[in-house]
């Protein structure tokens, strides 16, 4: 019950309702702004994710972010991309530890020091990849280059979902 | 039993890395992988991190016996942590026990070879107290995985009646027994000066009054009287509790007083080393015989700690067997608002014992009432059956029998010297 959010809690569930938002949002200055609709359905699925961290709504909010950004660019990765991740992560980050336990559960100090050096590390990889593809946009089309990212991407997901199914048969 | 399995964490990290690999190449944009290149490590990691233990989890508290207001801790016994990194318990909270964290509720991280953390508790009133369902989960590094949460059994305790500040310095009123601290009405081999009397064939040497027997020209020893420990019977109401119990810290009910102050005299008698026995009077009927030491203290402890409250089927008060024999002194710790406790008091009253009434109902008391009950009528129904007490209390002081309501240290002096003093007398028994 929310009546029953530690302050931690409340700090949380709003890190995880604001960063698909926020995300969503931040092809605005890169010149595209979302949809109305969607930044309302965004915010609506933001929300029951901050409600229930352990729902796949939150897979649902923070996708239809990531859908938007491959449909709103063409013409290479903008810098906004950048902050943008940094929100996705912390919303995932903060439903991912609000997920710990029941809703009275306090957050524990350690526990979300761990996490924002996780988070902060892992987020450093936006930037990274950012970079590489500013690069690669400079040198025009490599031949091959999304046939290649198309093949690994099936295998992540083939050992993603295989790895998935072994845990929940186990 | 339980397994461990993929948490929503890993499931949106490996799902968003996946759409967004796929987003990037259906739609040739790199702006999505930079902003899911992160969810696929974190996706990766928790995989790699997948934990192979079977782990096996119970609760264990250090101490089961303590007395109430004390405190212990209730350990999470893990047989195997392996791969664990986050550990959270949640405990459910019971009437009148307290727990630390104050919900009963903990997520902690979790060192390499740390145990499990550990949940403090503290039975806040005398009795038998299970310690409410424990749901417990264990989190993988990287929130990959998870265990439960798995429902485990809370452990019992047994928490004895804190014992009231008690002490008194008065005797036995009548004591027959062996060897004990209270003066005895028989002369013996004790230190009370009893009289100073011609030397007869026997008496020790020691004892010879020298200025008597060279002013009597007669040897004269002086005399004294034994001292013999007695028994003591604690008769304990427990037919209803009345009032509200806030605790070892709070308000007390009928019940509490009557616990608390039967420790307190159990206590003090067995130090002095009398004898004492325990009856309860109610759904259980708990005995503990007549018997002197530590250990026997304990016994009583333990037995007040477990009895049942209630009426049982039939109860009349003079048909219960107390096995009190001649000497013994009965204390009976009662709110008397039975006619069972009553008549029960009368009866051993008439028998000539030194019987004495704690009575424990508080002051400020007031009743439970059924749900929906009219609080007026409640009210006028709880003054009459006061009144009633209060004319109970009145014949039972009439009979001779002596009722003090409990106060702690001195509660019995007085009532004790003038039962001495009265047991000195002749006395017709009936029987």
């Amino acid at each position: 019950m929310i009546r029953e959010w530690t302050p931690g809690q409340w700090g949380l569930r709003v890190t995880a309702a604001l960063g698909p938002v926020l995300a969503l949002l931040a092809t605005t200055p890169a010149g595209v702004p979302p949809r109305a609709w969607l930044v309302v359905l965004v915010a609506l699925l933001s929300l029951a994710h901050a409600r229930l961290p352990e729902s796949p709504v939150g897979t649902v909010a923070m996708g239809a972010v990531v859908v938007w950004w491959g449909v709103a660019f063409r013409g290479g990765p903008d810098a906004w991309a950048i902050p943008a991740a940094a929100a996705l992560v912390a919303s995932h980050v903060a439903a991912l530890l609000a997920g710990y336990g029941p809703d009275a559960l306090g957050v524990d100090p350690a526990t979300l020091r761990r996490w924002l050096v996780r988070a902060g590390a892992v987020f450093l990889l936006a930037p990274g990849v950012w970079l590489v593809a500013a690069v690669l946009r400079d040198r025009g089309e490599i031949p091959g280059v999304w046939v290649t990212g198309l093949a690994l991407a099936l295998v992540a997901v083939v050992a993603a979902s295989y790895a998935l199914n072994r845990g929940a048969e186990d | 039993m339980s397994t461990w399995r993929t948490t929503a964490a890993l499931s949106r990290a490996a799902a968003l890395g996946a759409l967004g690999v796929a987003t990037a190449v259906l739609f040739g944009e790199p702006a999505v992988m930079v902003l899911t290149a992160p969810f696929l490590l974190m996706g990766a990691l928790g995989l790699l991190h997948r934990p192979t233990s079977t782990p096996v989890a119970r609760t264990l508290v250090d101490h089961a016996v303590l007395h109430e207001g004390q405190g212990t801790r209730s350990r999470l016994v893990v047989s195997d942590l392996s791969g664990v990194e986050h550990v959270t318990r949640i405990a459910a909270t019971v009437p009148h026990v307290a727990l630390h964290p104050a919900a009963g509720r903990i997520g902690q991280l979790l060192g390499p070879d740390e145990e499990a953390p550990l949940l403090e508790v503290s039975p806040r009133r005398w009795g038998r107290r299970n310690l409410g369902e424990e749901n417990v989960a264990f989190t993988s590094p990287w929130a990959g995985y998870r265990w439960g949460p798995a429902r485990l059994n809370g452990s019992r305790l047994q928490a004895l009646p804190v014992r009231a500040a008690f002490d008194s310095r008065a005797e036995a009123p009548q004591p027959l027994g062996l060897v004990g601290a209270h003066r005895s009405r028989r002369p013996g081999d004790g230190s009370e000066f009893a009289a100073i009397r011609r030397f007869h064939a026997g008496d020790r040497l020691r004892r010879i009054h020298w200025r008597v027997s060279l002013r009597t020209d007669a040897l004269h020893v002086v005399s004294t009287r034994g001292e013999e420990d007695t028994a003591v019977l604690v008769v304990v109401d427990a037919l209803a509790d009345h009032g509200r119990s806030g605790g070892v810290d709070g308000a007390a009910s009928s019940l509490d007083v009557t616990v608390r102050a039967a420790a307190a005299l159990a206590e003090h008698h067995v130090r002095r080393g009398d004898r004492v026995s325990l009856r309860v009077v109610g759904s259980g009927g708990e005995t503990v015989q007549y018997g002197a030491g530590a250990r026997h203290l304990q016994i009583i402890l333990g037995r007040l700690a477990t009895m049942q409250v209630g009426t049982p089927r039939d109860l009349r008060g003079e048909q219960l067997q107390l096995g009190v024999t001649a000497g013994t002194v009965v204390i009976v710790l009662s709110p008397m608002l039975s006619v069972a406790m009553a008549t029960l008091t009368a009866t051993l009253v008439q028998r000539g014992l030194p019987v004495l009434v704690v009575d424990t109902l508080p002051a400020e008391v007031t009743p439970a009432v059924v749900e929906g009950t009219d609080p007026q009528v409640a009210g006028l129904a709880w003054r009459m059956r006061l009144v009633e007490r209060r004319e109970v209390l009145a014949r039972l002081a009439a009979l001779g029998c002596p009722v003090v309501a409990w106060r702690g240290p001195g509660t019995l002096d007085d009532v004790l010297r003038r039962l001495a003093r009265r047991a000195q007398l002749p006395q017709v028994r009936a029987r």
